[in-house]
């Protein structure tokens, strides 16, 4: 069930209303329901899938309250750790993995398909990549004693399940969420209003604005050996905005909805695009939630930046090359572009620590300079671009995709203006520019100032005003017919 | 609370009576932009009474891109209704008979039969829900009434009623302000060059299931239906295929056995048949992969279907 679908909106007030009806101490008990049916009303095989990781982990965690060995603890963990990140890495590049094996195996002895692998050939369960991470985090805030006390069940159940949540993020910790529903769930008017805002804030970012730069991007990156360096240069502006859209999108409505049944969830973006350098993109920005994973349970459990120079790096590498595994399968099938991708961002955070003293002198030396308004706008900008690039390996369909399309976009860097003139525009680039330029508005307007604070303390006629107008542009401009969010499909 | 629970209504009114006033800003730019909808086409019609009304799906459509149906009536001194739509099956068909005798009478029906549309939910349930043919459908009661009762009973989905009385889909038009043109009537003075890989992917879009006798035998019931209802209210009513290329006619799965169903069927009910399938070879005379051209158009009007209008049918 999709967040933009009707059986959504005639699901979340229904599932709402119960909720309201119930006892505070009791409304986990539903939202259990709830969640299991939002996630099997698709395929409901999807729900053995997690009722298996639900029950394996809440066993891990009670054998891990009750355990005091550390060696018993460690194993346990050990054990837990290698089911559900194996379970991961398999679903998603076993079938590849045997593919390229068996292609290397042909190229190698001069025939097609001289061995054939078994495949697991198993339809991945939607979400599954989300979930799993959670349920690591479960077991190592578990094996840390950071949870207080046994959990319950149903609760450690609802906390994987979530609905809002499950498909696509943000990657919850059980210690900020199984508090909340332990304390009982209640929803008061100022959070149902932020909610209502959140979400609708959400469906204008998916269906508004990232639906509509959609096509354009996937045409030209379709066929790429067909398409114009013009086009492929706009379709890489444009998916940079896309993704975003989307993907914030979906958060925007995961917390929104979240906060109508009175639970909070993490902020997973801070207008990224206004980042002064790739560590802040990726540290403080963009899909907070999953850096936030990495950083905790993979970068400082390797000894972060604390263990020299040397590990320091190799530590960046491997949290950016295990980030763009898991980042394969995730909307543009599995492949290496997802490695190169992985590997291209750990450069950058390699460019930016080995940069970062002399930076550091210029701003003591400098302060005006450093600070000032046009040099922080060219870092802006040159981290948006640093993004794109890599964003290319994101979408692209295979390595040699990728590479063609930086090269087009390469060789014709200085002839830019001249084809500029010439490009036949449509309308639907212009309508994509003017989505994309109200985006960038609008987050300047948020940056220095929430604007859901902004609207809060506004009178009720501007209030409104922008209300009607974003239901408006929804009914109006936005694109209905149920494109899948692309961060939703593994 | 109170306070809060009177904003809230309040805001629905404001919102209701916004929402309605682009719902009306969205019907008038549809009337004003409005062309090929069959029931745009009943809702304009100047004559309450025609000679002939043609149904079918893509491959009848033709027969009203640009002047042709006015060249037509010319030739013939008859008036001749078009309703036929993109993709229309049986079901939709009789929808729109059901619609159109409603309002209007009419002496004869020729109804263009396709095979694909026998065969799958695609041309015939699900097409109710398609948005193209929903935002250019005029707001009616008697449509609407009539969509409730082909969801009741008809296995139409149930989100094509609610969004053509919401009139979401005329209000989150795209193309708005663009004339109801097939994108066919575009290049329909084109001659096309064949291509072998575009005849395949014609065919898997046009068979989007197996064929399958139980959908066949579904679909023929529906057309049963549409010939009875003509004939109860004096309709006479013939059916023909329309010309195909040959390299389209070869690939069409199951052909010769929906012939064969077809010819029982109306053999049965006295119904005169004209297969026209393998009459136009020549590519040349065809606009893209299956759909006449004006030139093919006009040399299969003059030679075959002239004759068939002329007689009334006989």
């Amino acid at each position: 069930m999709l967040f933009t679908s009707l059986e959504f909106f005639v699901f979340l007030p229904l599932a709402l209303l119960l909720f309201s009806l119930l006892p505070p101490a009791k409304r986990w008990i539903w939202l259990l329901l709830v969640s299991y049916a939002f996630y099997g009303a698709s395929r409901p095989l999807n729900l053995v899938y997690l009722g298996a990781v639900t029950l394996f982990v809440w066993s891990c965690g009670v054998a891990l309250e009750r355990t005091s060995r550390e060696r018993s603890r460690r194993l346990l963990l050990a054990a837990g750790l290698v089911v559900v990140i194996g379970s991961l890495f398999a679903f998603k590049f076993y079938d590849f993995i045997a593919g390229e094996l068996e292609r290397l195996a042909g190229q190698a002895l001069g025939s097609d398909t001289p061995i054939s692998l078994p495949r697991l050939a198993i339809t991945t369960p939607v979400g599954y990549s989300f979930y799993a991470f959670a349920a690591v985090s479960y077991l190592i805030d578990s094996f840390a004693r950071r949870l207080p006390g046994p959990q319950n069940a149903g609760q450690v159940a609802l906390y994987l399940a979530w609905f809002p949540k499950i498909l696509a993020g943000p990657i919850e910790r059980a210690t900020t969420l199984l508090p909340q529903v332990a304390a009982g769930l209640r929803a008061d008017p100022a959070r149902l209003v932020l909610g209502l805002q959140l979400i609708g804030w959400g469906l204008i970012k998916k269906v508004v604005i990232a639906d509509n730069l959609a096509p354009i991007v996937d045409k030209s990156f379709g066929i790429v050996a067909f398409a114009a360096p013009m086009d492929l240069l706009i379709s890489v502006y444009l998916f940079a905005f896309q993704i975003y859209c989307d993907f914030s999108g979906y958060t925007d409505i995961a917390i929104g909805v979240s906060l109508l049944f009175g639970l909070q969830l993490m902020e997973n973006f801070r207008r990224p695009y206004l980042a002064k350098s790739t560590a802040e993109f990726w540290g403080e920005r963009w899909h907070i939630s999953l850096g936030r994973w990495f950083r905790d349970y993979l970068y400082i459990p390797l000894g972060g930046s604390r263990a020299g120079p040397v590990r320091q790096y190799l530590n960046l590498m491997l949290v950016f090359i295990a980030s763009g595994l898991w980042h394969a399968g995730l909307g543009y099938g599995v492949g290496w572009t997802f490695l190169v991708w992985g590997v291209l961002n750990g450069a950058y955070q390699w460019a930016g620590v080995a940069t970062r003293p002399f930076w550091r002198r210029v701003g003591e030396r400098l302060p005006r300079i450093s600070k000032s308004g046009p040099l922080l706008a060219l870092r802006v900008l040159l981290t948006f671009h640093l993004i794109a690039i890599t964003w290319v390996f994101f979408r692209a369909k295979t390595l040699g995709d990728a590479w063609l399309i930086l090269k087009k976009i390469g060789l014709n860097l200085t002839e830019i203006p001249s084809l500029l003139t010439r490009f036949p525009f449509t309308t639907d680039h212009y309508t994509a520019f003017a989505l994309i330029a109200f985006l960038i508005g609008v987050e300047i307007v948020d940056e220095r100032r929430s604007i859901f604070q902004r609207l809060a303390a506004a009178s009720v006629v501007l209030r409104w005003a922008v209300w009607y107008l974003a239901i408006l542009a929804l009914l109006i401009l936005g694109r209905w017919q149920a494109r899948e969010f692309i961060y939703m499909q593994f | 609370m109170k306070s809060l629970g009177k904003s809230a209504l309040l805001f629905i009114v404001i919102g209701l009576a916004l929402y309605a006033g682009v719902y009306y800003a969205a019907e008038r730019l549809m009337v004003q932009t409005g062309r090929s909808n069959p029931f745009f086409k009943i809702a304009k019609a100047q004559d309450s009474t025609v000679d002939w009304v043609i149904l079918g799906a893509s491959h009848a459509m033709p027969l009203d891109f640009a002047d042709f149906n006015a060249q037509m009536e010319r030739e013939t001194k008859l008036k001749i209704l078009n309703l036929a739509a993109p993709g229309a099956g049986p079901l939709y068909n009789r929808f729109v008979l059901e619609h159109f005798l409603h309002t209007h009478r009419a002496r004869n029906l020729l109804y263009v039969v396709d095979s694909f549309a026998f065969y799958s939910r695609t041309w015939n349930e699900e097409r109710f829900t398609d948005a193209k043919l929903l935002r250019r459908t005029p707001l009616e009661p008697a449509i609407a009434w009539r969509l409730c009762d082909y969801a009741r009973h008809e296995g139409v989905d149930g989100r094509a009623v609610l969004d053509y009385v919401s009139g979401f889909s005329k209000i989150n038009n795209r193309e708005r302000f663009q004339r109801d043109v097939w994108e066919g009537e575009a290049q329909f003075e084109r001659a096309y060059r064949p291509a072998s890989n575009a005849v395949k992917k014609r065919i898997d879009y046009l068979y989007p299931d197996q064929t399958s006798p139980a959908a066949l035998a579904r679909y023929l019931d529906e057309f049963s239906a549409i010939i009875a209802l003509a004939r109860k209210v004096g309709v006479k009513v013939v059916v023909i295929k329309m010309p195909v290329p040959p390299r389209f006619y070869m690939q069409l799965p199951e052909e010769a056995g929906f012939d064969a169903a077809i010819l029982r069927l109306l053999t049965a009910r006295g119904v005169s048949f004209h297969d026209y399938s393998e009459t136009t070879d020549d590519p040349g005379l065809y606009f893209d992969t299956d759909h006449l051209n004006r030139a093919g158009l006009t040399a299969f009007f003059l030679r075959d279907l002239k004759p068939v209008l002329g007689s009334g049918g006989g």
